[in-house]
């Protein structure tokens, strides 16, 4: 065998040892593997522990105001409760349609449903394939709902506690909701959720495939 | 999956242009190396009496692609990040037929008319003008060639997607074929050199 | 010495240099997710130029425009401009160590210096068209989206060979 290779010219053994790896790759296939799941537990455990993939919904409330476009916001839940409510820039995809939808491992990914348990395992199912940016939003919907849409102040507040309620009620009025500082009677109907769309010119969230605006194309 | 490094966030655009320099460093010095400095050298592929240009054009993707399948297949490369052109088939055959004509007309293509001003070349400087002057023409007739110039439009398309075929299967063919037209290619040129009588370079 | 007067060594056998410039190919995908181009850069350059001197005209032209960006950031930082410049300074570098440098015309036997030069103007004049066309030349349609198995890209590439050998008789006193 070892005479046989000093026999060959250079040329003859590059093309012998291309010739293998072309082989090689027919008998592969497919490179990226459709299983391609890779696990380190301890890695993940470290994560929730130490909650760094967590949003609130008031970071979340800040990005949407200030404009920014570098993340994608991802709704879980059904297309029917999606058209009734969502948080302003979000994609509806469901949890089937996740690993195809087109998220790509590098992107801001913020995951959230009404509470927490499907976009936990949303997110972890994303964790999974080696998505590098996903978050939860902290306490889903129902949590944007109620501190954000409808936020709320004691009976009789402190000074710190009236101040900070201001401002959430500015929030709250950007986003359509309705503050609840106790001018509400008891029986009236229920609020209506507002329009998911906002008034304000600048585009909330993050159209598909998109990051910042300014991202120069990579031609030739 | 660490790669590819830039879109994982390892480093910022400032580097990144570094880096450009940097493997244009390498770029050009290989193009050098392998005597794409030269217009002759360069043109004699289309007389036969030379095939370097298919040679070195060709082993290149040979490496490259065979390269970042590898990677991919060991886990290291995200496929899914690396950058694919757009396809727009009437205007990329045209192109092509226009840029060949300019290739051999010329004797250059753009990197290696660069690499020949950058030798001492004449020709290839002049070369440089006369493409500045043709995209200063393209450019200024824009609106009118623009809606052939987005004609066909298919996307983001790779070969094996466009003929249903596994990504290793063609990367075999692609092997094989070009190790096929470098034997080939080879024997062309012997038969060419005794024809002529003459020894080259 | 003089490099001016060494002997021109003589090229690389042609698998090594590819499997070199297959390599900085590589190292372009794997470091930046993207490969190597060289018409890009002429078409920044043409455009910052026009940018600077008509900037109404190139504002309006959607081809500079695209070029131009936004106005947030100088489009000479580009990659691809960056990249080019190296290309000159590796050319150079091997040209050096392998004594090529020479400032003179490469041409055939039948044809005048005038000619040629003729020639290599109105090659590269297509060239730039064809490249905008394409999207991309030899170096980026070709080799990196070659590598990639672009389909676009090797259709392109097999019509560049097929209009350079169609067209190759018909030049053939340039350089035979």
């Amino acid at each position: 065998m070892k005479n046989f290779w000093s026999t060959l010219t250079l040329n003859v053994r590059l093309g012998l040892v291309v010739g293998l790896l072309g082989l090689g790759a027919l008998f592969i296939g497919n490179p990226s593997g459709t299983s391609g799941v890779t696990i380190d537990p301890q890695e993940l455990a470290r994560i929730v522990q130490t909650e760094t993939d967590h949003v609130s919904v008031e970071t979340l409330a800040d990005w949407i105001i200030q404009g920014k476009a570098d993340y994608r916001l991802i709704d879980l839940r059904s297309d029917t409760a999606f058209v009734q409510y969502h948080i302003p820039g979000a994609e509806n995809v469901q949890l089937t349609a996740l690993s195809g939808y087109g998220l790509l491992r590098n992107e801001k990914i913020i995951l959230y449903s009404d509470g927490g348990i499907h976009s936990a395992q949303a997110w972890f199912l994303l964790k999974a394939r080696e998505y590098r940016g996903v978050y939860l939003l902290l306490g889903g919907l129902e949590e944007w709902k109620e501190k954000i849409l409808f936020p709320a102040v004691p009976a009789n507040p402190t000074p710190d506690q009236a101040a900070a309620f201001e401002k959430r009620k500015q929030v709250s009025t950007f986003f359509g909701g309705m503050p609840l500082d106790g001018t509400r009677q008891e029986g009236e109907p229920a609020i209506a959720m507002p329009n998911p769309v906002l008034p304000a010119p600048q585009a909330a969230g993050a159209a598909p495939g998109g990051g910042p605006a300014k991202k120069k194309k990579e031609g030739c | 999956m660490i790669a590819p490094f830039y879109k994982y966030g390892l480093f910022g655009d400032f580097t990144s242009l570094i880096i450009a320099f940097l493997i244009g460093i390498g770029f050009g010095f290989f193009l050098e190396r392998a005597g794409f400095g030269n217009a002759r050298t360069l043109a004699a592929q289309f007389y036969f009496t030379d095939l370097r240009v298919f040679k070195v054009m060709f082993t290149a993707i040979l490496t490259a692609m065979l390269g970042i399948f590898y990677l991919s297949w060991i886990g290291l490369l995200d496929l899914s990040l690396i950058y694919v052109s757009d396809t727009y088939l009437l205007p990329q055959i045209a192109g092509g037929l226009i840029l060949g004509a300019g290739f051999v007309i010329g004797g250059y293509c753009p990197g290696t008319s660069a690499v020949s001003a950058s030798t001492g070349r004449i020709d290839g400087a002049v070369y440089l003008l006369g493409m500045i002057a043709g995209l200063v023409v393209f450019a200024e007739c824009f609106p009118l060639v623009e809606s052939f110039y987005n004609a066909t439009p298919m996307g983001r398309i790779t070969l094996p997607e466009l003929f249903q075929v596994p990504y290793g299967l063609l990367v075999f063919l692609i092997v094989i074929m070009a190790v096929g037209a470098f034997a080939g290619g080879s024997w062309v040129e012997k038969r060419m050199a005794t024809r002529k009588g003459a020894t080259h370079t | 010495m003089s490099t001016t007067t060494r002997v021109p060594q003589p090229y690389w056998n042609p698998y090594i240099a590819g499997i070199g410039l297959g390599l900085v190919l590589l190292a372009a995908y794997v470091i930046m997710g993207r490969g190597l181009g060289a018409s890009g850069a002429f078409t920044t350059l043409v455009s910052a130029g026009a940018g600077a001197i008509a900037p109404d005209h190139a504002a309006a032209n959607p081809f500079y425009a695209e070029y131009l960006g936004d106005g947030t950031r100088n489009p000479l930082l580009d990659w691809l401009v960056f990249e080019m410049i190296g290309v000159f300074v590796g050319g150079y570098l091997s040209g050096a160590l392998a004594g090529r440098i020479r400032v003179t015309t490469e041409k055939g036997p039948n044809i005048t210096v005038a000619r040629r030069l003729l020639f290599a103007f109105l090659g590269g004049g297509l060239m730039g068209i064809g490249a905008k066309l394409a999207r991309g030349c030899t170096s980026g349609q070709g080799l990196t989206g070659g590598a990639v198995l672009n389909a676009g890209s090797w259709a392109f590439m097999l019509c560049v060979f097929g209009g350079a050998y169609a067209l190759a008789y018909f030049v053939r006193r340039q350089w035979l």
